[in-house]
């Protein structure tokens, strides 16, 4: 009984105790009052400081809850939690990175180590290594105070450009936090993200869906990092150009035929679309180059599980196809012979005709709408090319992006030591290209 | 007052009056053609005047005039006639509807088993509506409600015990079981303990259900209820003991494991396939009615995280602006839900009617526009409300509890839910009505029971009794 | 003595506790120390302790007494008490880093920012509670565990598959034996299982073949830890050593939850459940052993003193689990030695004397 009486009298205290907590309730933390949830930053540099621009959802007192407004808000200080710290002092709501699905570095952080900018979102438990990361032309600001045409809020525009299905297709090699880390923690020590540029509705960086091809060839640029810049020049429209493509003197490379009103904060307010056909790629933690789009197909065709890819190509007779490639499977194998490494690139896939730059007359279009072997072997050739420049990219800036070296260290672990550091120039390069006709 | 009757009519029918002084005690005096004085007493509106008329004032006519009791009671025609000695016992029958006869020199008296109270018919009960299986339902009368049983048990091991419980109301209760299937010693033990209690009156049977309850100051119940005959007889069968009340619709059973509120009739009478998922579906309706407005409440304060992120924008799109927390406005909503439920049970049906009108339409789309509470709360509340009704044998406690985890959920936060989870098993695991655990077969894990449990398996499968009543007589099936 | 604990329970303390009790800190700490071989410490752990554990269990086939009992046959009753009184010392030592790291975790996965030390101190409320319970409880809150355990573990498998690559591991043993063998040494001391299974000797009915069952069990519980490592190494690959709390940050890239948000914290939050019991048992223990050492049956005292204990180095070395954690890593593993290896062998040498 005695024992009851006390239980009873604990049980009532611990009410009380809640009931005061309950309504009371403030251990210091954020809720969803005083949180403002940031779906997008952009991170870039000036001299020693990291400025962080954060896209925030602003929500708007609804009935329906749809009313949604973004909004950008800036804070800069030499680490990135300084960045996130002024942006609370500033806005009064502790901004919360658990919604953050973009992480986009602008142009200037190429000068930076990579971990000194990402480090803080993949050390800190409180953002998701699910973010997507990429990195744009021109300021990540900029890129985030553009319009969008797809989108009211353009950080969501940015992602469809990152989208799984372009991934799928060979367009993007989209990347999140975490493969960032896990590729730049592993013995190559090199990692790649998409390269997003803003293009002013109704005009392409690239040329368009892969149909511009051969144009975008990777050069050393004189900065000994920066090859391989390409596509629309930049700085066309004024805006703040300055340290996007403008800024980029001596650089080699820009044989786009193009049209190129991209970069950032160029669009002079009119809506723009983003595309991420190429990749930025960095080694020892340094950003070492940008794959153009055909490198950067080639990388995703290696990397990636590609459901339908589109590839472009002539035939000898100078006709123009768009080839879908289906049932697609690439990967690459090194091997030992006789102290020489070998590194075998193969692609394996099923072509069939998506468009041709010719009236095709009934009677030359095969029942079963087969490939005729010019064309197997004009695609063939296409792909076969596309992977030597991305290869003979990854050897001249010794960037491992492909994981040759990790290939070396699981399987040939006696070799390692060996050719370590010079592994993708030693190596001799076989190409498995086999690509059949779908039907 | 247990004195003898004396042996004139009058001074008999005197000792009475002077026990039962109301009005409603009707003294109706007769005599026979040869002229030996007769009387019958009855409480007014309990006993059934014409059957009296009937079977025993018109037999009474052709008495004799030195008519003796047992000569009377020969000359009845009333199937149920027994003997009475003492005014004690005569007051207790007319007081429970029954007809007691004097027979003028005579001593001792009849008591005429013609009790007709006032009360409804044999209905479906409310809160056990089947679309497959029987529907009838236990009513007020216990007499009525034992027909019922004993129509559908039709063995010699069925036995029934009648109590007497209230000092005042005298309340029958009739401890029924099958002899033979239910765990030895049982029925005395409830007995034990129900005569433990004294109270004035037993208006109903939860009252009986607390006084055999060992731990009444629980929020587990410790007995089952049973409001149709078919599952009282099922739950007989399979060796629990039951309570009929006089005066409640609802039958009490013993022991009692939580799984059996997870159970309803129509398992029983549909695909086992069906009953599984509808079972799954019950299991998870209670921890989302349970859960929900707490994790609703802690995902805001505490971990936005949980919630999708294009839910979360309309979410705090919703709340953006409201003067109030999340976890008061939650637990204002759920307040008001409490009150509207408790109001439209107490008012008249049609002011019912009226006031879930007001209150779901009026209050609800007034407070949402006026931005005192968000369309989120009520959502979030009005679902919990509805996921708790599939279990309806478990509101009481569902209901508390889930205060309680608002609670928690508003102070300590989203780890309160899963601590209280962990002291709610704990506090369980022991515990035990009449010898079994309350969450047997779970744990201790009993893996025959296991096919009546989250699962029912075919019938075939459920061969065997619970074990967890650690019964003699195990098998209930055999399939020949 | 009745029998208050049954195999089939000790069987899923021995699964279920001695996994979620390794989901935490441990895949990263084993990841630091022996790096791609983790696989390889931790398999060395588990199978020392596999083994003391079969002997135990085997030893309980050849006796129906305690080991309370064991020790008072043969070095007498204050002996036992005062063995007894070591072990509830080292029953709180045990819980020290589990309940800092279980604070972290806690603080981690049902908070978006750091809250405070008080969130997690209702912990003790229930602690206090369930350490004052019997072996009764502590079987029966184990079948409870079992499914809750199974069905979060399947989920989060099945949601953590897609992103794992399987040749992380690769080249196998190629880390310096040294890291590998110093990476099991400096987790030993998490290894303290073959004590429960002391404790519940005699308190248990043994049939023919439940030492193998019980060793199996714990080799299930093995099993579970190391799929949970080589899926976490398989996702995180290098990078594994600077994520801690393991299980929950191997299903985050389930492609579903970018639809339907975090339904990986639904399991973790089953989970959880099944962590506070697994790490409330060494304070359960820790009990049952001073109630032992004192005579004094009084469950809720004990309960109080102890907790009030843990409450006391959790508020006093709150954010210093580094300090905690090297001082354990570096010399607690001795103690585990000692209690969790040495006493329990030295079990079946009592029980010898005990017959003459």
């Amino acid at each position: 009984m005695i024992k009851s009486k006390y239980s009873v009298l604990i049980y009532w205290a611990m009410i009380i105790a809640m009931l005061g907590l309950f309504f009371t309730n403030d251990f210091g933390l954020v809720d969803i009052h005083k949180t403002s949830v940031v779906v997008a930053v952009g991170i870039d540099t000036e001299g020693e400081e990291v400025i962080l621009t954060a896209q925030v959802a602003v929500p708007q007192p609804s009935q329906s809850g749809d009313n949604i407004q973004y909004t950008e808000v800036q804070g800069r200080g030499l680490t990135i939690a300084d960045c996130l710290n002024e942006i609370n002092s500033k806005t009064g709501f502790y901004p919360k990175l658990l919604s953050c699905k973009l992480i986009l570095l602008g142009e200037e952080c190429k000068s930076e180590e990579l971990f000194r900018v990402l480090g803080c979102f993949y050390r800190r438990n409180y953002s998701e290594l699910t973010a997507q990361v990429a990195m744009c032309k021109g300021k990540a600001s900029d890129m985030l105070s553009m319009p969008a045409t797809i989108s009211p809020e353009n950080s969501t525009a940015m992602q469809r450009a990152l989208s799984e299905e372009l991934k799928k297709s060979a367009n993007v090699s989209s990347v999140n936090l975490k493969d960032i880390a896990f590729s730049n923690y592993s013995v190559s020590e090199a990692c790649y993200m998409p390269f997003i540029e803003a293009n002013i509705q109704g005009t392409s960086a690239g040329g368009g869906n892969g149909d511009h091809v051969g144009g975008d060839k990777p050069q050393q640029g004189d900065s000994g990092g920066q090859s391989g810049q390409s596509g629309g020049s930049s700085g066309s429209s004024g805006g703040s150009s300055e340290g996007s493509g403008g800024g980029q003197s001596g650089q080699s490379g820009q044989s786009g035929g193009s049209s190129g009103s991209s970069g950032g904060g160029q669009s002079g307010g009119q809506p723009v679309e983003f595309t991420a056909r190429k990749t930025a790629v960095f080694s020892g933690g340094k950003f070492a180059g940008i794959l153009d789009e055909s490198q950067s197909f080639a990388l995703n065709l290696i990397k990636n599980d590609i459901r339908l890819a589109v590839v472009p190509c002539d035939t000898e007779d100078e006709v123009h196809y768009t080839i879908g490639l289906k049932q697609a499977g690439g990967g690459i194998k090194l091997k030992v012979n006789d102290g020489v490494p070998e590194l075998t690139v193969s692609f394996k896939a099923k072509a069939q005709i998506q468009g041709a730059k010719k009236v095709m007359q009934p009677d030359s279009v095969k029942y079963d709408d087969s490939l005729k072997p010019e064309v197997l072997k004009a695609v063939n050739d296409e792909v076969i090319s596309r992977l030597q420049q991305l290869i003979s990219f990854c050897a001249e800036n010794n960037c491992d992006v492909l994981g040759v070296k990790q290939l070396l260290h699981k399987f040939n672990y006696k070799y390692f030591e060996a050719f370590e550091k010079d592994l993708l120039t030693r190596m001799s390069v076989n190409y498995k290209v086999d690509i059949k006709s779908l039907n | 007052m247990d004195t003898m009757f004396m042996v004139t009519l009058e001074k008999n029918i005197k000792s009475v009056k002077d026990v039962l002084t109301s009005q409603d005690i009707i003294v109706f005096e007769f005599n026979s053609q040869e002229g030996k004085k007769f009387a019958a007493v009855y409480a007014d509106g309990l006993a059934d005047k014409q059957l009296l008329g009937e079977l025993v004032v018109k037999p009474l006519k052709t008495a004799r005039e030195n008519c003796s009791l047992e000569e009377a009671k020969g000359i009845l025609a009333s199937p149920e006639v027994k003997d009475g000695k003492k005014i004690k016992d005569a007051v207790n029958e007319i007081s429970d509807g029954n007809v007691v006869l004097f027979v003028d020199g005579e001593k001792d008296f009849l008591i005429i088993g013609l009790k007709n109270p006032p009360g409804r018919s044999v209905a479906e009960p409310p809160t056990q509506v089947t679309i497959k299986g029987p529907r009838e339902g236990f009513i007020e009368d216990i007499k009525v409600n034992l027909g019922l049983v004993r129509k559908r048990l039709k063995s010699e091991n069925l036995k029934v015990k009648m109590l007497k419980s209230g000092k005042r109301s005298e309340t029958a209760v009739a401890l029924i079981y099958l002899d033979g299937v239910c765990p030895e010693g049982l029925p005395e033990r409830i007995e034990k303990q129900l005569a433990a209690n004294e109270i004035d009156i037993v208006p109903d049977s939860s009252y009986i259900s607390q006084f055999i309850s060992k731990k009444p100051r629980s929020v587990f119940k410790r007995n089952g209820t049973a409001e149709k005959p078919d599952i009282f007889c099922a739950k007989l069968c399979e060796g629990r003991v039951g309570l009929i009340v006089d005066g409640s619709p609802i039958a009490v059973t013993v022991p009692y494991m939580i799984v059996e509120d997870i159970q309803a009739g129509e398992d029983y009478y549909t695909m086992s396939y069906r009953s599984t998922i509808i079972r799954i579906m019950r299991v998870a309706a209670l921890f989302i009615g349970l859960l929900l407005p707490a994790l609703y409440v802690a995902a805001q304060l505490f971990k936005i995280q949980i919630i999708p992120f294009q839910l979360l924008l309309k979410i705090s799109s919703s709340v953006s602006g409201l003067p109030l927390s999340p976890s008061v406005e939650m637990f204002l909503t759920l307040l008001v839900l409490e009150i509207l439920n408790e109001a439209s049970i107490r008012m008249p049906k049609y002011v019912g009617l009226a006031l879930s009108v007001v209150g779901a339409l009026v209050l609800g789309d007034t407070a949402v526009k006026a931005g005192v509470i968000s369309t989120p709360a009520i959502i979030i509340i009005a679902f919990s409300a509805i996921c708790l009704y599939t279990t309806p044998d478990l509101v009481e406690t569902t209901t508390t509890l889930r205060w309680i985890f608002l609670i928690i959920a508003g102070s300590i936060g989203t780890f309160g839910i899963p601590l209280f989870v962990a002291y709610l098993i704990c506090y369980l695991v022991t515990e035990q009505s009449y010898g079994v655990p309350l969450l047997a077969p779970f744990a201790p894990l009993v893996k025959n029971d296991l096919y009546d449990s989250m699962v029912k398996a075919n019938m075939y499968s459920l061969e065997a009794r619970p074990q967890a009543f650690g019964l003699k007589n195990k098998v209930r099936l055999k399939n020949k | 003595m009745s029998k208050e604990i049954s195999v089939r329970q000790i069987c899923f303390i021995m699964l279920v506790y001695t996994a979620v009790s390794k989901f935490i800190f441990y895949p990263c700490e084993l990841s630091f120390g022996s790096g791609r071989d983790l696989l390889f410490a931790a398999a060395t752990d588990f199978l020392i302790q596999g083994i003391i554990i079969w002997a135990v269990s085997y030893l309980c086939s050849r006796t129906d007494k305690t080991f309370f009992e064991l020790i008072e046959g043969t070095l007498g009753n204050i002996t036992a008490r005062i063995i007894y009184g070591f072990f509830a010392l080292f029953f709180i030592l045990c819980t020290v880093v589990p309940l800092f790291e279980q604070k972290l975790y806690v603080q981690d996965i049902f908070y978006d920012t750091v809250p405070s030390l008080t969130v997690f101190l209702p912990f003790f409320i229930f602690s206090i509670y369930a350490a004052s319970k019997n072996f009764r409880n502590i079987g029966r809150s184990a079948d409870i565990c079992m499914p809750l355990f199974f069905v979060s573990m399947l989920l989060i498998f099945s949601m953590s598959l897609f992103e794992v690559e399987w040749d992380a591991f690769l080249p196998i043993l190629k880390t310096p034996l040294k890291s590998v063998f110093g990476g099991s040494l400096t987790t030993a001391f998490r290894f303290f299982e073959p004590c429960w299974l002391l404790m519940f000797m005699g308190h248990f009915k043994y049939k023919e073949g439940d030492a193998a069952k019980i060793t199996l069990s714990y080799a299930g519980g093995a099993a579970f830890v190391l799929t949970v490592l080589l899926i976490f190494h398989g996702v995180y690959g290098g990078a594994a050593a600077t994520r801690q709390f393991a299980i929950s940050k191997i299903s985050l890239f389930f492609p579903a939850i970018d639809v339907i948000g975090r339904i990986d914290l639904i399991s973790l939050y089953v989970l959880e459940v099944v962590m506070i019991f697994a790490l409330v048992i060494n304070i359960q223990l820790a009990v049952h052993c001073l109630v032992k050492c004192t005579g004094y049956d009084n469950r809720p005292v004990f309960s109080l003193i102890v907790n009030g204990l843990l409450i006391l180095v959790i508020v006093l070395f709150n954010n210093n689990l580094s300090t905690i954690h090297k001082m354990w890593s570096n010399w607690f593993w001795i103690a585990t030695l000692v209690f969790a290896n040495i006493i329990p062998l030295a079990a079946w040498g009592l029980r010898r004397r005990t017959e003459q």
